[in-house]
């Protein structure tokens, strides 16, 4: 476990940060999760990675949850603080051999766009459609970092998106070819259903990768 | 000097323990049954269920009251979570990852408070032989069973358990040692030994250029078995459906003392859950497996690993694992009802499924391993089976002991020198879990 420093916070919306550290000597595979806490704390968390492999810095992005402990304390650090980092941990990331010639779908929720971000960012060639289901326009995160041509944007609250419904019913009117390599990540309900349909659409379980946040 | 060990939880603790063993008996400590007697008392922890954690603070708490009476050293090491370990370093004197083991009679003698140890001269801290923990020979609790760890850590980060956190990623002991301790072991005799880690099929995947992979390793324990031309029996516990390749099976298939029982855990039967227990496979990839070990080694016996209750299963789910069950044809599986461990990823998540509901899964479940373990102990009968014997049974007058699949077996016989060796034995009768036969000259 190592200490960082936090060089600043970025509040996107009332709710939701990014917050940057300095990255040191820390390596990580893009996709990866870090656990995160104050120094000497005891109580950590898992955050998947924001930023790009060659980026200088080491960003995580977090909402902060209702009666949540740690997402609403962290939204209150300050450039200088000291957080701990474990990591990086997990499995969900990229084959190098597949980022070249693949097809990509990334399949999310809310924060659960985090890793995509570090993907697309550390690979801006990939092709890749990505699926970002929200419920208010406003947790967009970052929207205008991606490529539009690649972006839906599913709200499933308001009819402000590039899709109005959630990310499923989206899948269920534009089925997947089978050879698509996707990443599924966020809430755990959103996983199963998305599952369920691109299983239906012929997508077997090795080429679909989850992340499960809760 | 007298020292007192406790290993808690699984195999992979006493395992380490062997190695603590020597290291501290070879700085002149002698084993004490009783905590009372001892000057140096450790403890490896295990984090996987929170009795076991408690378990850890209850004792170190009575062990600082003796303090203000004797000159006492507590060290702990194992499966410590990162929150423990904080809390640790103000109870115990001394808190050590197990890969540092050979420094631990360096961190005992210069503890700072006089100890029979401190005062001494004669033990060489440099001591080439423990320059590293795989090093150190073990202390083996059994002198015809012997457990060989040759791989430490975890990189699959299964939602439900804390070991990649507390023990670290993979890390694979070299295989050339790995091969000596084996081929000593037989060498002594040694009957029935076990490739221990958290995730044995993993082997060699942390080190791709440098050393060699699990099915390699496998062939060259093999080879062994075919030089020395004694009977012994070789297993490897735990791997991971993920990393099961047909090439492992095919090797079992091809070398004798390669033992034919295959414990691959499942956890579930339904893609979905094992998706949220963080898997990375699914019942499809495991039903291969299953069919290449039918297919090459038709005799060897299946156990698995399964948990009930885990957050969110459904009645559907738990008919899936049922399904599963009744597919797969266990010989035996270890059916655990999912309670949130501390330091898990799941451990936040809501525990949404009721104790009640856990304990009639794991009824149910038990009912039916109980068929399948039942129909293929039946098929035993009237054959005869080499059997290990370990130990007398609980009934007066028996032996128990184990087939090469890891069946239990009775037999009437008092004859006590036969424990630790392999014997003829003829089955007559069955229930599920275990058979009764009779010695064969
Ligand atoms: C592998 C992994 C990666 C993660 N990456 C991110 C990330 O990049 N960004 C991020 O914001 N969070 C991420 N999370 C969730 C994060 O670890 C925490 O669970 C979250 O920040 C809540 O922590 P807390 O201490 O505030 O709430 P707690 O006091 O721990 O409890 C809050 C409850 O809310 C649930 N919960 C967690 N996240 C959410 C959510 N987004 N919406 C609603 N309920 C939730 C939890 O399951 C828990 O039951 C990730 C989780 C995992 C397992
Ligand atoms: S494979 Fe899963 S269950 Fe086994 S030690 Fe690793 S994380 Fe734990």
């Amino acid at each position: 476990m190592k200490s960082h420093q936090v060089i600043n916070l970025r509040h996107l919306t009332p709710s939701a940060y990014i917050i940057r550290l300095e990255k040191k000597n820390f390596t990580f595979k893009t996709g990866q999760y870090i656990t995160l806490g104050f120094s000497g704390s005891i109580d950590r968390r898992e955050y998947s990675i924001y930023s790009a492999e060659q980026d200088d810095y080491i960003e995580v992005l977090i909402k902060d949850v209702e009666n949540g402990l740690l997402s609403k304390k962290l939204k209150k650090c300050k450039p200088g603080d000291m957080l701990d980092i474990d990591g990086a941990f997990g499995h969900f990331s990229l084959k190098d051999d597949e980022v070249k010639n693949k097809k990509f779908m990334f399949i999310c929720t809310g924060t659960g766009i985090s890793p995509v971000h570090s993907f697309i960012h550390t690979h801006p060639e990939m092709d890749y459609t990505l699926l970002h289901g929200i419920r208010h326009k406003e947790e967009a995160y970052e929207k205008e970092t991606y490529d539009s041509n690649r972006y839906v944007l599913c709200t499933s609250g308001e009819n402000t998106g590039d899709f109005n419904g959630r990310v499923t019913e989206y899948l269920l009117k534009n089925p997947v070819s089978p050879d698509t390599i996707c990443y599924l990540c966020g809430n755990c309900h959103m996983i199963y259903e998305a599952y369920d349909i691109l299983e239906k659409q012929g997508v077997k379980l090795g080429p679909i990768h989850t992340e499960v946040y809760f | 000097m007298k020292y007192h060990l406790i290993s808690l939880g699984c195999q992979m603790n006493a395992s380490d323990g062997e190695r603590v063993r020597t290291v501290i008996e070879q700085m002149g400590y002698t084993y004490t049954e009783q905590e009372e007697d001892a000057n140096l008392i450790g403890i490896l922890a295990c984090s996987v269920r929170q009795n076991a954690i408690d378990k850890v603070y209850s004792k170190i708490h009575k062990w600082n009251k003796w303090k203000n009476k004797t000159n006492l050293i507590t060290f702990v090491s194992g499966c410590v979570l990162p929150s423990d370990h904080e809390k640790f370093l103000k109870l115990f004197d001394i808190i050590f990852k197990m890969k540092d083991l050979p420094n631990l009679p360096e961190m005992i003698q210069q503890y700072g408070i006089t100890t029979p140890n401190g005062i001494q001269n004669g033990y060489d801290v440099q001591n080439d032989q423990i320059a590293e923990f795989w090093n150190v020979k073990p202390d083996y609790a059994s002198d015809f069973e012997a457990f060989v760890p040759i791989q430490n850590g975890c990189d699959k980060f299964c939602s439900f358990c804390a070991v990649p956190y507390t023990r670290g990623r993979e890390v694979s002991r070299p295989s050339v040692e790995i091969i000596n301790e084996v081929r000593s072991l037989v060498e002594r005799g040694y009957k029935s030994i076990t490739l221990l880690g958290q995730n044995v099929n993993s082997y060699g995947l942390d080190k791709p250029d440098t050393e060699i992979m699990f099915p390699e390793l496998l062939r060259q324990v093999g080879e062994i078995g075919n030089e020395m031309g004694t009977e012994f029996w070789v297993y490897f516990t735990s791997p991971h459906p993920r990393d099961m390749t047909d090439e492992v099976i095919e090797v079992i298939s091809q070398y004798k003392c390669l033992a034919k029982q295959i414990h691959l855990p499942l956890q579930s039967g339904d893609d979905k859950l094992l998706i949220a227990m963080n898997r990375k496979h699914g019942l499809e990839k495991y039903r291969q497996s299953v069919s290449t070990i039918r297919r090459l080694i038709p005799e060897a016996t299946l156990f698995t690993d399964i948990i009930v209750g885990f957050t969110g299963e459904t009645d559907e789910q738990f008919d899936a694992t049922r399904a599963a069950m009744k597919e797969f044809d266990f010989n035996m599986a270890y059916i655990a009802k999912y309670s949130p461990r501390p330091g898990a990823l799941s451990h936040r998540w809501f525990d949404s499924i009721p104790l009640e509901t856990k304990k009639d899964r794991h009824q149910v479940l038990t009912q039916d391993l109980k068929l399948s373990s039942r129909s293929y102990n039946d098929s035993m009968i009237d054959k005869t089976y080499r059997v290990l014997v370990r130990a007398a049974a609980k009934h007066d007058g028996y032996l128990a002991g184990l087939t090469e699949g890891k069946i239990n077996v009775r037999f009437l016989s008092d004859n006590t020198d036969l424990i630790g060796q392999i014997v003829n034995v003829k089955i007559k009768s069955a229930i599920a879990f275990s058979v009764e036969g009779d010695l064969i000259a």
